[in-house]
């Protein structure tokens, strides 16, 4: 993981938002990805691409979960969203993003994020993700 | 006449399909005590009160209630920075039947006398006012505390 990723600026703290596979996954992660965008100070564009990625990470993290929940850990910074999908099974983490490639559109997470990249841990790994404004 | 927009790496479904009645499924966040994330709470409860369909009147009486239990631990569970621990306010949102039960859960010092005595005292009145059960009690390995809800809609009366 690299540090830009590890640690945003000026992180006040980490929610994390544990919801098992279901029905309820994309309702509640864009929901609350959407407010901490917001607390982030992410201008509206960059806001909606991270409800974007919210709803693809919850589209598609089910199929590579560790248990039966998708986990997400959320920190934001100086105009700046993290999110730490996982614990994923092993090779989960790249599976989720080459799930992320929609026809004819190439593969959304990569190009809306300004870093990704996967955090192995013991048996498990994190898809780690970070969304930022720069002006 | 403009046709129905789609996301194309999401499932075409409608915006409420059928209620998810039949398959409860948690939620459970664990945050910093901040009275900010209060908010991050609330949002997660509206989500799914959304897709489970539940009546408005339940709603506003959940997010009365879960907001008092939030502010509580916010409030009075925790001194000297242990508020920043990213566990420090555990909820739990579990979809019932006919409603939603609500675990509200710190580990700080629990039960009790708190040194902050502002404000009428009518957090806990008040959310035994608006669930159909209530559960105090102290959090896991006797610290703590910990705040079960149940919310359901009443069924219509006939007149």
């Amino acid at each position: 993981m690299s540090e830009a990723a590890a640690s945003p600026n000026g992180s006040p703290g980490t929610t994390r938002v544990s919801i098992a596979s279901g029905p309820l996954v994309g309702p509640v992660l864009r929901r609350v990805v959407g407010m901490l965008a917001a607390r982030a100070d992410l201008p509206l564009d960059r806001l909606d691409d991270a409800v974007l990625v919210a709803d693809l990470i919850a589209s598609r993290a089910p199929a590579h979960v560790q248990a039966a929940s998708v986990d997400v850990d959320l920190e934001t910074g100086d105009r700046t969203l993290l999110l730490r999908v996982g614990p994923l099974r092993p090779g989960g983490g790249e599976a989720l993003i080459v799930d992320a490639t929609v026809p004819g559109v190439g593969n959304v997470i990569e190009q809306l994020a300004d870093d990704i990249s996967v955090a192995p841990d013991g048996d498990a790994e994190y898809l780690v993700v970070r969304l930022a404004y720069t002006s | 006449m403009r046709g129905p927009v789609s996301t194309p790496f999401l499932p075409d479904e409608p915006a409420h399909p059928n209620p998810i009645h039949a398959s409860p499924s948690p939620v459970h966040l664990l945050l910093p005590a901040h009275a900010r994330n209060i908010a991050v709470v609330r949002r997660a409860l509206e989500a799914i009160a959304e897709e489970l369909a539940l009546p408005r009147r339940l709603v506003e009486d959940m997010r009365l209630a879960v907001t008092e239990a939030c502010t509580n631990v916010v409030r009075h569970a925790y001194g000297n920075g242990e508020a920043d621990h990213p566990s420090a306010l555990r909820v739990a949102l579990l979809p019932e039947e006919q409603g939603m039960r609500v675990i509200v859960e710190d580990r700080g010092r629990g039960l009790g006398p708190s040194p902050d005595i502002r404000g009428p005292g009518l957090g806990l009145p008040l959310i035994a006012a608006l669930t159909s059960e209530l559960e105090v009690s102290h959090g896991a390995d006797d610290r703590g505390s910990r705040v079960a809800m149940s919310f359901a809609s009443a069924p219509i009366e006939a007149t």
